[in-house]
């Protein structure tokens, strides 16, 4: 604020270069630029030219397009520094990978080159197409990391002004606790003084050496006792402290996103752990799928119809389907199984005889 | 396919399925084992009978002396010996009132093969173990029969105890593995399933939706005419089941089948052979069209195959072998000079049965009979070579703990033998 009013009151004969307008005539006159072409120009202007919707810029020579919404007061005098933060802004804003993301400390500074490698080219208008091309295929290609890492700094931001504030509250709590010391402290003293006085003047001239060299006493003990209070309180504030900047240091997360990024290299791999499947409580099998037949309902037979009329068999819990299934399972259990082959092959595979079988006969052995 | 990844998880898949070869050097390790041990056991009691009471020693000397006299069945005696037992555990099923399911004497009958694959008859008689496995069955397959009742009906009614006796030594033949596929429930399926078609019900298969009922009944009117003329398509269907079913009944258990092939392949091949065109039609309605076996098996190589015509090719080519294994069988009882080869070898086994083995059978009570303490689940070869191992080694460690322990040995040393 400061700054600016001692801009203000400097630039009293600025003009504005659009409507010629000087300040000493209009002493609340504001400049602002707009950060497509950062011609300057005043409040009443911007609101005269562009409130019917973006028009061309007034200056003569400029053509860009300028919109009102994107009009703001000016931050730097210079307008090449007031571009270049803005560039820088944006550029950051982008590229923002951060030094945990990289594998090693040398690629993290080589990012950092890149990016200002970039920012210069973009601020000197070097290979400005080439650069914003980058940025954009950058932009889309990583959104999601942008968007992450956004968010963190975005966090990070709010804690250390959360503990900026705790900061200052606690120092402010401190001044007044060591403020309300001093108080008791004095009025410590004074009334010792007067105790002192009141004996003085009661006591006979005896005493008087005596009663002076307790008073100092007492007055001494005390203080050591504060003190040595005070200190503990300020150690155990301290250890507070510390233990609340290591819970900050730990609390922010690491970075995620997909590495994948022709722009930037020496990005650590990120694994992101696969998606659980759902649980599949017989691993792939299916119980009722069978492969060499599809079972029926029913099938005819007299010699069975007989059991599936009876009423006592199926109250009893017997159903014939069971039947059916098994004696159609039993049918085909195995019809691919060959057992010429497999046998042999199981038996190549099986040269030395399981340790459960030494262990049995082993165990047989002892008993006898 | 689902079916077969179930069927996988079967014992009899992971236990009891043998290539041809492992079938047969599984019976030949076995005999050899069994037959060593018979030499030397009959010799050892022959030259010192007060001493029989160790366990066999393999030594080299032994066999140099009287090779000769002692004379060990073969493999293939063998398993003619314990086919004639198996069909008379068939005939066994008859005896009670009413008669044992079919499925249960099968069951009992499997029990007995799969037992003789890693013990030898020679060890143990298979008139002993016979009556065990089908009681055994009879306990597997949820039909219910009291010790005594089922005793009672074997012939030469022996008694419950001797019944029983060889029961835990028979379970740790099978390696606790109870669980037998049939195949004849698998043929209950499939004939409800053509009965179905033939009424027009039939379902397309998953694999191949196009079908439709009316299609699949059309396409089962219209094969070929069977052998033996039928009068109606249910009645072929009807013949054609219980022709399958006797099958399964006889040819199915006294060959190799089981162990070879899977129940559904038995059933089919058993179909295959009585009714050739209705089964051909029904797998076609299960795994797609007729195959050309010549020129698939040419292109083999250069264009890879569908995988179902693959399972296809190969499934016929098993189903022929299987078939052929089920008509290659023909009853004991029938042939003649089958009967004749039976009763040499029943005297040749009488000769060379080894006395030790039939003594543990029936000690039953005693912990663990030797022989089969190795047999719960250690390889299928190594029952009884295991338990030579095993003894050797218990009296080597015996030995041992004699030699260490401060206060010498146990006061029992040997807990069976005491008992």
């Amino acid at each position: 604020m400061a700054s600016k009013q001692a801009v203000d009151r400097r630039d009293e004969d600025e003009v504005c270069p659009v409507c010629k307008s000087s300040r000493y005539l209009n002493p609340n006159m504001r400049f602002l630029i707009n950060p497509e072409c950062y011609h300057k120009m005043c409040e009443s202007c911007v609101d005269r030219i562009f409130s019917s919707g973006p028009s061309n810029c007034p200056v003569a020579g400029c053509r860009k397009t300028l919109r009102k919404n994107r009009f703001r007061a000016q931050t730097f005098e210079d307008i090449g520094v007031e571009r270049e933060v803005d560039i820088r802004r944006r550029v950051m804003h982008i590229l923002n990978r951060r030094e945990e993301e990289f594998d090693t400390k040398r690629n993290y500074d080589d990012f950092l080159e890149q990016r200002e490698e970039m920012i210069a080219n973009l601020v000197s208008r070097i290979d400005v197409a080439k650069t914003e091309a980058q940025l954009k295929q950058y932009a889309l290609e990583n959104e999601q990391s942008i968007r992450a890492n956004q968010a963190l700094e975005e966090q990070e931001a709010t804690s250390f002004q959360a503990r900026m504030t705790l900061e200052q509250e606690e120092a402010q709590r401190r001044r007044q606790i060591a403020r309300q010391e001093y108080e008791n402290e004095r009025r410590e003293l004074q009334a010792g003084r007067e105790d002192f006085l009141t004996r003085l003047a009661a006591g006979t001239s005896a005493d008087a050496g005596t009663i002076a060299r307790e008073g100092s006493k007492v007055h001494l003990k005390k203080s050591s006792a504060r003190r040595s209070e005070e200190e503990r309180i300020r150690q155990k504030q301290a250890a507070l402290r510390g233990s609340e900047t290591k819970r900050g240091g730990a609390s922010t997360p690491a970075a995620a996103g997909p590495a994948d990024s022709g722009l930037i290299k020496g990005l650590r791999k990120i694994k992101t752990p696969e998606p659980e499947k759902p649980y599949d409580p017989f691993m792939g099998f299916v119980p009722e799928k069978r492969d060499y037949f599809t079972l029926q309902e029913s099938y005819p037979s007299s010699f069975l119809e007989r059991q599936r009329q009876n009423q006592m068999a199926s109250a009893g819990g017997y159903d014939l389907r069971e039947y059916y299934s098994r004696t159609l399972l039993e049918a085909f259990a195995g019809l691919g199984v060959f057992v010429g082959d497999e046998v042999s092959k199981r038996d190549a595979e099986k040269v030395s005889p399981p340790a459960a079988t030494e262990g049995a006969a082993m165990v047989a052995g002892n008993e006898k | 396919m689902i079916e077969d990844t179930i069927y996988r998880t079967s014992s009899q898949y992971r236990v009891w399925s043998y290539t041809e070869e492992s079938l047969q050097s599984l019976r030949a390790s076995t005999n050899t084992i069994a037959s060593d041990r018979v030499r030397v056991t009959l010799r050892r009691t022959r030259d010192a009978p007060q001493s029989a009471t160790g366990t066999p020693q393999p030594g080299s000397d032994v066999d140099s002396k009287e090779e000769k006299p002692i004379d060990c069945l073969t493999p293939e005696e063998e398993l003619v010996f314990v086919r004639y037992y198996c069909e008379s555990l068939l005939e066994l099923g008859d005896e009670y009132k009413p008669p044992l399911p079919t499925t249960l004497r099968a069951t009992a009958i499997q029990y007995l093969r799969r037992f003789y694959l890693t013990n030898s008859p020679m060890t143990y008689h298979p008139k002993k173990i016979m009556a065990c496995a089908l009681f055994l069955a009879t306990k597997t397959d949820n039909y219910y029969m009291s010790l005594q009742k089922f005793s009672e009906a074997i012939p030469g009614s022996p008694s419950a105890e001797e019944v029983i006796a060889p029961e835990f030594l028979l379970m740790q033949g099978l390696r606790f593995t109870f669980d037998i596929r049939h195949p004849f429930r698998g043929l209950e399926g499939g004939i409800m399933e053509l009965s179905a078609i033939a009424e027009g019900q039939g379902q397309p298969t998953p694999i191949l939706p196009h079908q439709t009922a009316q299609s699949l009944k059309q396409a089962l009117l219209s094969i070929a005419p069977p052998p033996t003329p039928s009068s109606s398509i249910t009645d072929r269907i009807g013949r054609a089941h219980n022709g399958t079913r006797e099958l399964l009944k006889t040819a199915a258990q006294m060959t190799d089948a089981y162990f070879l092939y899977t129940p559904s392949q038995i059933w089919l091949s058993a179909f295959l052979l009585s009714d050739r065109p209705l089964c051909e039609f029904y797998l076609e309605t299960k795994l797609g069209g007729p195959i050309i076996p010549s020129t698939n098996s040419d292109s083999d190589p250069s264009t890879p195959l569908d995988p179902l015509v693959e399972l296809r090719t190969k499934l016929s080519k098993v189903l022929s072998d299987c078939s052929a294994l089920l008509q290659g069988y023909t009853p004991l009882s029938s042939d003649p000079a089958q009967i004749k080869n039976l009763k040499r070898i029943a005297k040749k086994h009488y000769k060379c049965q080894n006395p030790e083995g039939l003594n543990m059978a029936q000690k039953r009570d005693s912990a663990q009979p030797p022989t089969s303490a190795s047999a719960t689940d250690s390889g299928p070869a190594t029952s009884e070579s295991e338990t030579e191992r095993l003894a050797k080694k218990r009296k080597l460690e015996e030995q041992k703990r004699g030699a260490q322990d401060l206060f010498g040995g146990e006061l029992v040393p040997d807990r069976t033998k005491g008992q």
